[in-house]
């Protein structure tokens, strides 16, 4: 079928381009003009509107029913108090408690850090191994190696971690225990350093996706530029810097929104290593929404925390998308 | 390539720099694997062997992570005591069914939204993609309330609608980039031969298969990957494999060999499938914003 098509220009559409000039004199006519297609609106109707919006219609009942419908629950219950069946209204009281909740509140401040942590350790160690991984000899192999810790369950991932950082029989634990960067006790039994070890899994996992982001700006970066620039005379760090750093920063952009985003939606290294603990320092705001829904299931509170959750990440996402626009992310 | 024969640096820098990244890829390489090795090894470790440490500060002693026998026992447990089969076949069902269902709905719209245009458009679009974009536990709690009054808390059926909320608009938004690279000069050159419209997007589906058969893997590596969910709406009937591999934590009683050998199992069947897709891994992980 796409043999019968590859003659065809299907551009040709509008009546002007039927009749047009040959450009050159030399060209050959591979097909009569007059053969074109014939015009739009006789045999070959505009679709009708009504037609694409009975195939989207499943899809977009059941993304209604499972995203738009709870969400309106999700403004309602926020005003309730009280579980199914026997809830009460209470206004915006659920919204007040929460100024002065100082678990939401240290939740906020807990999830930027931990956010500012892993973004600022995944973006440098990235890029700086996308930068070194770029065309070399092995670069399949390394990428495929990469790839490894992202196929992997989070919580998984947390568990396998949980059995590294034991204090007693735990190999990174001896690691760091060896190298003096740790006294006797576990990474994860102190508040001081619980964080970041959360951190370091979190790095471990998500590392690679940035540098994997990384290398296919890298492939983008146009080579004239760097070549302008060694005929100059610039050294490589300058090269790097002038050249391939401006040309990255949109794919490295998108790259931190969609792993910022990601530290709000998945909790799952968190439950499994500290579940928030020890003395809070790890509970940043999605683990103690989750505590409050589903271990004391206060579900109203919840709900109140949850909602200010999602505006937030709204507002996050719309920023994503106003990123993945611009023609200059090489996105759609 | 040109640029090689032209300007050749080798500086002293030049060659440091060299030296350095190569140290630098194998100490990261090192850092990568070696929590697989480990999980790996232990699985097939006794627990006092998976146990032994070698003094703090003795480097030398690194060998007697080696020291050890084989055994099958930690998988054997799995499977026979631990219901480790009837688990993964959960797993299997509520990923690929949500993978199905979010494939077949979402090529369906993917397509038209494709191919339409209408006002409120960009509106209806970014609704999709905030759906995915939303804190899995946030989604979680009015859907916890929904689902326990229509009874489909813990059952299977209830997972797979969990995961299609992922899922699904992930599928339209991936998917809709795959038909925009379809000339809609195909389906037209089709209807002109006399394919109804229908026949004519059935005509269009063998040029976005690979795709989509790459978007249903990823789908299932997803929704297998989730634990939430599973934790909460799957508690109780549909537990799948991670949420049984973190069951096996006991305050007293944590079956290290178990969980190794639970992490083998869970992560083996992914990794793989990831390798099968890898071409389209970057395009899929970052939701179709940078293109490998």
């Amino acid at each position: 079928m796409t043999e019968t098509l590859t003659g065809i220009d299907m551009s040709v559409r509008t009546p002007e381009d039927r009749f047009r000039a040959r450009k050159v004199s030399t060209e050959v006519e591979a097909r009569p003009l007059s053969a074109a297609l014939p015009p739009p609106g006789r045999l070959n109707p505009a679709a009708r509107k009504a037609y694409y919006f009975y195939l989207m219609a499943p899809a977009i009942a059941l993304l209604a029913f499972i995203s738009l419908y709870p969400f309106f629950w999700l403004i309602v219950m926020a005003f309730q108090k009280g579980d199914m069946g026997a809830v009460e209204w209470v206004g915006f009281k659920n919204f007040t408690d929460l100024a002065s909740d100082d678990r939401f509140l240290s939740g906020w401040v807990l999830l930027f850090r931990y956010s500012t942590m892993c973004l600022f350790l995944q973006v440098s160690i990235g890029v700086l191994l996308a930068v070194v991984v770029n065309g070399s000899r092995y670069e399949r192999f390394l990428v495929t190696a990469l790839l490894m810790p992202m196929m992997m369950a989070p919580a998984v991932a947390g568990l396998l971690w949980l059995f590294l950082y034991n204090g007693t029989f735990g190999w990174y634990h001896w690691i760091f225990h060896s190298l003096g960067l740790l006294g006797s006790g576990s990474i994860l039994s102190s508040a001081k350093t619980a964080m970041y070890a959360i951190v370091l899994v979190d790095v471990w996992q998500w590392t690679p996706l940035i540098t994997l982001i990384a290398l296919a700006g890298l492939k983008r970066v146009p080579r004239d530029q760097i070549e302008a620039n060694m005929v100059d005379g610039a050294s490589p760090f300058r090269n790097f810097f002038a050249i391939v750093l401006p040309n990255l920063y949109p794919v490295l952009l998108i790259a931190v929104l969609l792993r910022f985003m990601d530290n709000f939606r998945f909790i799952d290294h968190i439950l499994v290593l500290t579940g928030g603990g020890p003395a809070n320092a790890t509970k940043i705001l999605p683990v103690y929404l989750f505590e409050v829904a589903f271990k004391f299931f206060d579900l109203g509170r919840g709900a109140a925390i949850a909602l200010v959750l999602l505006v937030v990440t709204i507002i996050l996402g719309k920023i994503l998308v106003g990123v993945f626009d611009r023609p200059t992310a090489g996105g759609r | 390539m040109a640029s090689r024969d032209v300007v050749h640096y080798n500086t002293p820098l030049q060659r440091v720099l060299s030296v350095l990244s190569v140290v630098f890829v194998i100490f990261y390489l090192i850092w990568t694997l070696l929590p697989f090795v480990i999980m790996f090894v232990s699985s097939f470790k006794d627990l006092l062997e998976a146990f032994k440490l070698p003094a703090v500060g003795d480097w030398a002693g690194v060998g007697v992570f080696f020291e050890f026998t084989p055994t099958l026992k930690h998988y054997q447990t799995l499977f026979s005591e631990n219901n480790f089969s009837r688990y993964m076949l959960n797993s299997l069902i509520a990923a690929g069914g949500s993978a199905v269902i979010s494939v077949i709905f979402g090529s369906l719209a993917a397509y038209s939204l494709s191919r339409v245009d209408f006002r409120g458009k960009s509106d209806l679009f970014f609704w999709i993609i905030s759906t995915r974009m939303a804190p899995v536990v946030a989604v979680m709690v009015p859907l916890f309330a929904i689902f326990r009054s229509l009874d489909l808390v813990g059952t299977l059926p209830g997972l797979i609608l969990a995961y299609t909320t992922f899922n699904l608009p992930f599928a339209i938004w991936i998917l809709k980039g795959f038909f925009d690279n379809v000339p809609y000069g195909i389906e037209e050159a089709q209807m002109v031969d006399g394919a109804t419209r229908f026949q004519a997007f059935r005509s269009i589906l063998p040029l976005v298969a690979p795709g989509i058969g790459a978007f249903i893997v990823l789908c299932i590596l997803f929704a297998w990957n989730d634990f939430l969910f599973a934790a909460i709406i799957g508690s109780g009937g549909a537990k799948t494999l991670p949420v049984a591999t973190r069951e096996l934590v006991q305050p007293q009683n944590i079956q290290w060999g178990a969980i190794m050998a639970a992490g083998v199992v869970t992560t083996a069947p992914m990794m793989l499938l990831g390798l099968v897709i890898r071409k389209y891994l970057v395009t899929g992980l970052t939701m179709g914003a940078v293109k490998e």
